[in-house]
């Protein structure tokens, strides 16, 4: 009785969240073609989020490895595959884990200096988030807002490259996160549930892996003379503060700097 | 450190998600403006520059040489995918070769 009941309980979860996920996407039409003056939405389809999803792969991969890193990690502080994958879902940011690992390790963590150290690590989602605005918000808050969760480095720089190339679909971002997410637990699980067998991200790599895509995004979106203000100020910021302060701070710092060169030197178009 | 995993992972949890929603809910208040366009358009190039600048400062000659490959070959092969992934096929062999 009670494994036909988790049985059904399974399949009516299978059915819901199905349910739950055609009416996510549902709707955009309807409101494309909303008469005038009606709350008109921006397209968020089940298209946008293919699309997002299949440029997502090879950054799934990347993560795939990243997440394998983190569960060695993770494993040689004495989680197994459970608890790690946990952490990997429930923070879902590699960076922000790997300094949680090592206060946790220190044995001295307390849970305001957990929570301090992944605000400061993860402070530059502020920024992500702020960038995207403009854009996700007009998907509607259930859907911005539940895109966000989904929201890593790596596919904020693909779904603002995305955005600059014309994507109108906001399905798009969620799409990106999809493999990205899959990739990162099932890369946790391995590293935590093999850590004794595998070589070492490094050996391969795969530690290089975000910059190489940084490398690669940043070079393909630089199409005016304009856009090497931001690059420069932003690689000359990073360097400086990591050498003075630590690389913590380096990225949101890059991150502002770029912006308030760009915001100075911009000229309204007369 | 006597606080329980769920505990733990509640606070990190919460953390984490402060900062995915917060910088996107305030800018719900913020007037978009074509100079506060250009910097948001401007703050991923910015971003990405210094994630590649501090992978060169943190790396050596094998982690610089590959990063610039990654932008030599996006520009001739117009795919940053397929440059990126070469990138890493790069370091791999720079670092097998001693470098």
């Amino acid at each position: 009785m009670v494994r036909v009941e988790g049985a059904a309980g399974a399949l009516w979860r299978t059915l819901r969240w199905g349910c739950g996920g055609a009416f996510w996407f549902a709707g955009e039409v309807r409101h494309e073609c909303a008469p005038y003056g009606a709350v008109t939405r921006a397209l968020f389809s089940l298209d946008g989020f293919r699309r997002g999803a299949r440029d997502g792969v090879p950054l799934a991969v990347s993560i795939f490895a990243y997440g394998v890193g983190f569960g060695l990690v993770a494993a040689q502080a004495g989680f197994g595959v459970g608890k790690a994958v946990a952490t990997s879902a429930a923070i879902y940011s590699g960076s922000a884990q790997l300094a949680a690992m090592n206060l946790l390790q220190t044995g001295e963590a307390t849970l305001w200096a957990l929570f301090a150290t992944i605000l400061v690590i993860n402070a530059r989602y502020l920024l992500f988030g702020a960038a995207l605005q403009p854009w996700l918000w007009s998907a509607g808050p259930l859907r911005a807002y539940g895109s966000l969760l989904l929201l890593g480095d790596a596919n904020w720089l693909m779904t603002m490259r995305a955005i600059r190339a014309g994507e109108v679909d906001r399905a798009y971002l969620a799409g990106t996160g999809a493999p990205v997410t899959v990739g990162w637990l099932a890369g946790t699980a391995l590293g935590a549930g093999a850590v004794s067998v595998l070589p070492r991200p490094e050996a391969l790599g795969f530690d290089l892996m975000l910059a190489c895509f940084a490398a690669g995004m940043m070079t393909a979106m630089v199409k005016t003379r304009a856009d090497l203000l931001p690059v420069v100020v932003g690689a000359v910021t990073a360097v400086a503060v990591a050498h003075l302060f630590s690389p913590a701070p380096a990225i949101i710092a890059a991150g502002l700097a770029g912006a308030a060169a760009a915001a100075l030197v911009h000229r309204e178009p007369s | 450190m006597t606080e329980s995993f769920p505990i733990l992972l509640a606070v990190m949890a919460a953390a984490a998600f402060l900062c995915r929603v917060a910088g996107f809910t305030l800018m719900r208040f913020v007037p978009v403006s074509p100079r506060m366009e250009a910097a948001l358009r401007a703050t991923p190039l910015a971003v990405m520059a210094g994630i590649t600048a501090l992978a060169v400062q943190a790396g050596g000659l094998a982690e610089g040489l590959a990063l610039a490959s990654v932008v030599g070959l996006t520009l001739a092969l117009r795919s940053d995918v397929a440059a990126a992934l070469l990138g890493v096929v790069v370091v791999a062999a720079l670092r097998w070769a001693g470098l």
